[in-house]
């Protein structure tokens, strides 16, 4: 990075700290649109699309990006403290950060999110900057070959979420791969299990299914107990140590952070791809080679900083491709280029040279937008745990109806609201009955995308399926993929051996 | 293994809700795809082809338990009387009136109306006049957030199209 440049970092980091004024209630706005499911940064841009256009570029980025950074955060709020992620994105949030609520540890559990999210997104803004022009070739060298071997690292999470009932477990992650295959072919468009619903062939859309899956089902299911956070763990009164526990055992962990965050980076700049993938990849890799693998899903830390950090390097990572080639990485990122274009700024990397500030001014606007959302949000950690210690009476009606209708707003189709019905109630069996419905999602989500790749591969290869093994960087993920799968194993017999040997 | 005479039998009636469903509705997805181009058959038949192996898998462990009487077909893990009393029942029946009237009624209306009926049989009666108010304060934020300010399509009823005109006359 040569002085001229430095300096217009500098220049430019100032001059968007000067809009705070737009920065913190937009960040507050962000919140509350991440952490209801249904609503999003794209559909609230969208939403307030009149005022974005007539704000200058500056505040209309400035906006957008604080927009964005907020509501990647949020969907991890409700995940946390109610088991209802507010994106898929935040999927694989509550699969420890709710047992802590649950413990008590509610506070806990936001503090270690807050910074996880905050030092993942900072530091993968960093990253995004100084490696821009090799990030930017990711997207190139990553094929449908290369994808089937990324979803594969999340869907393998299926068998981890598995350990316990293998075969229930299995059953669910299976089940899901189904559903998620209903809907039309890639090639053809032949519509599979649509049931004869139209509303079904582009697909079951995600939001009903996390809707359905996760609140509505939860709500029926914490009826059964006064409060959210288990009787003998009821929270104290608002106090800054256990906000300070959070932070420390975070940042006690900055390794993880910043190795999970990177792995949304990667994720976060091939375009396609999104936070979902990347939560549920960098939770199955971070739990993979963990040395306490076994105490994933009961409320670990590790559990809940690696798809935090990682959903939030997505949002610097999908940046990349739409600055430096002019190719949106995410549903976010083409309205941004919508609005944009509207502004006329051409993308490429003449934009760095004719309009640095505004190339360079996205990236500034999202470091300052994680700084000021970690002295924000975090002192209001002690505030919003408090969610779980409402009487579930008044919780679980509120919890029903704001989902439903979340569900309904992404399509506005009122079938969406009865599918998210339908979700809910194969939620409650899968609960009652010991099925995980974390692997039920995780198919409903990666399924289809799966399916997507392996068709287009085969298409292009004319059905010969040796075209999974066709390619350089393929076959380096394979390997890397093989490793995640046979290490743990490896790792985990040594350790109980190890542990066995006092005993003998 | 010896069973533990004082554990409550499994109740594998309930646990087999989930397999009894994969199986019907991966072999009603094969009926739909069988005359189709293998382009929409391939991952599907993978897919519903393991998804089969281990429901009959684990309908033989379920055979197993069975004959060892470690467990029986009943489903008292997924509904008990215990759900007419927490008002669990009463919660399923106002949300899925909830979702068949909203697009009649409209969302602030239809909200107010669930928010406080589900919460009057959770309380079994109980605090009736916070409940009410809490339900339409809850329904107008709604309300105020989603359809005024947000101007989102939400399902619309009588109380939106008067406070539009309201709001427009105003």
């Amino acid at each position: 990075m040569d002085s001229s440049t430095a300096s217009i970092l500098t220049e430019v980091f100032f001059e968007t700290l000067g809009y705070w004024y737009i920065i913190v209630p937009t960040i507050f706005l962000g919140l509350i649109v991440g952490g209801i499911p249904g609503f999003s940064a794209a559909n609230t841009i969208i939403i307030l699309m009149p005022l974005t256009l007539a704000l200058d570029l500056q505040s209309g980025l400035v906006f957008m990006i604080s927009l964005y950074c907020a509501a990647r955060m949020g969907a991890g709020i409700p995940a946390i403290l109610v088991n209802i992620p507010g994106t898929a994105g935040a999927a694989a949030t509550p699969l420890d950060g709710y047992p802590m609520s649950k413990q008590g540890k509610g506070q806990q559990a936001l503090a270690i999110s807050f910074v996880a999210s905050c030092i993942g997104g900072l530091l993968t803004t960093v990253i995004a900057l100084a490696a821009m022009p090799i990030l930017a070739r990711v997207g190139f060298y990553m094929h449908s070959v290369e994808m089937i071997v990324v979803m594969l690292f999340g869907i393998s999470l299926i068998a981890s979420i598995a350990a316990q009932d293998m075969v229930k477990g299995l059953i669910a992650g299976f089940l899901g791969l189904m559903i998620g295959s209903i809907g039309t072919d890639v090639v053809y468009a032949t519509p599979r299990g649509t049931f004869g619903f139209l509303e079904l062939y582009d697909g079951v859309p995600l939001i009903p299914a996390l809707v359905g899956l996760f609140a509505v089902s939860e709500a029926f299911v914490i009826i059964e107990k006064r409060v959210i956070v288990n009787h003998d763990n009821e929270p104290k009164a608002p106090n800054w140590t256990d906000t300070f526990d959070g932070v420390r055992i975070a940042l006690k962990r900055w390794v993880h952070i910043v190795w999970t965050s990177i792995i949304g980076l990667v994720i976060g700049v091939i375009p396609g791809a999104g936070a979902s993938i990347a939560s549920f990849v960098a939770y199955q890799q971070s739990r993979s080679f963990s040395k306490t693998p076994e105490r994933y899903g009961t409320g670990h830390p590790e559990g809940l900083i690696a798809p935090e950090a990682a959903n939030n390097g997505v949002t610097s990572g999908t940046l990349v491709p739409l600055l430096v080639l002019g190719i949106p990485g995410g549903a976010t990122a083409a309205i941004m280029l919508v609005v944009m274009q509207f502004h006329g700024v051409s993308f490429g990397p003449s934009l760095f040279e004719n309009q640095p500030k505004v190339g360079y001014g996205m990236f500034m606007a999202m470091a300052v937008s994680y700084v000021i959302m970690f002295l924000t949000i975090l002192p209001l950690s002690r505030y919003m745990s408090h969610v779980t210690t409402i009487p579930t009476i008044y919780l679980a009606p509120m919890i029903i109806s704001f989902t439903l209708v979340g569900g309904f707003v992404p399509r506005e189709y009122m079938f969406d609201m009865y599918l998210a019905l339908a979700f809910g109630v194969l939620g409650y069996i899968a609960r009652r009955t010991g099925y995980h419905v974390a692997a039920i999602l995780i198919g409903v989500i990666l399924g289809p995308l799966l399916e997507k790749y392996f068709l287009w591969s085969l298409k292009k290869s004319d059905g010969d399926i040796m075209v999974l093994f066709s390619s350089t960087l393929g076959n380096i993920l394979w390997v890397a993929f093989a490793m995640s799968i046979i290490l743990p194993l490896v790792f985990g017999m040594r350790r109980k051996r190890k542990l066995e040997v006092p005993a003998e | 293994m010896a069973s533990d005479p004082h554990k409550p039998p499994r109740q594998i009636g309930g646990e087999l809700v989930i397999p009894i469903f994969a199986v019907g509705f991966t072999l009603y997805f094969f009926s739909t795809i069988w005359n189709s181009p293998w382009t929409a058959q391939v991952s599907a038949f993978m897919v519903g082809g393991f998804l089969l192996l281990v429901c009959a898998i684990f309908f033989v462990r379920c055979i197993l338990w069975l004959r060892r009487g470690q467990g029986t077909l009943g489903f008292a893990n997924l509904f008990t009387v215990d759900d007419l009393r927490t008002g669990r029942i009463g919660l399923l029946a106002t949300t899925v009136g909830y979702v068949m009237f909203i697009d009649r009624l409209g969302f602030t209306l239809m909200t107010f109306l669930f928010l406080a009926i589900s919460m009057l049989i959770l309380a079994k009666g109980r605090n009736a006049g916070f409940i009410i108010l809490i339900s339409g304060a809850m329904a107008l934020i709604g309300w105020a957030v989603f359809i005024w300010a947000f101007d989102t399509r939400f399902p619309r009823g009588w109380f939106e199209t008067t406070m539009q005109a309201v709001m427009n006359n105003g």
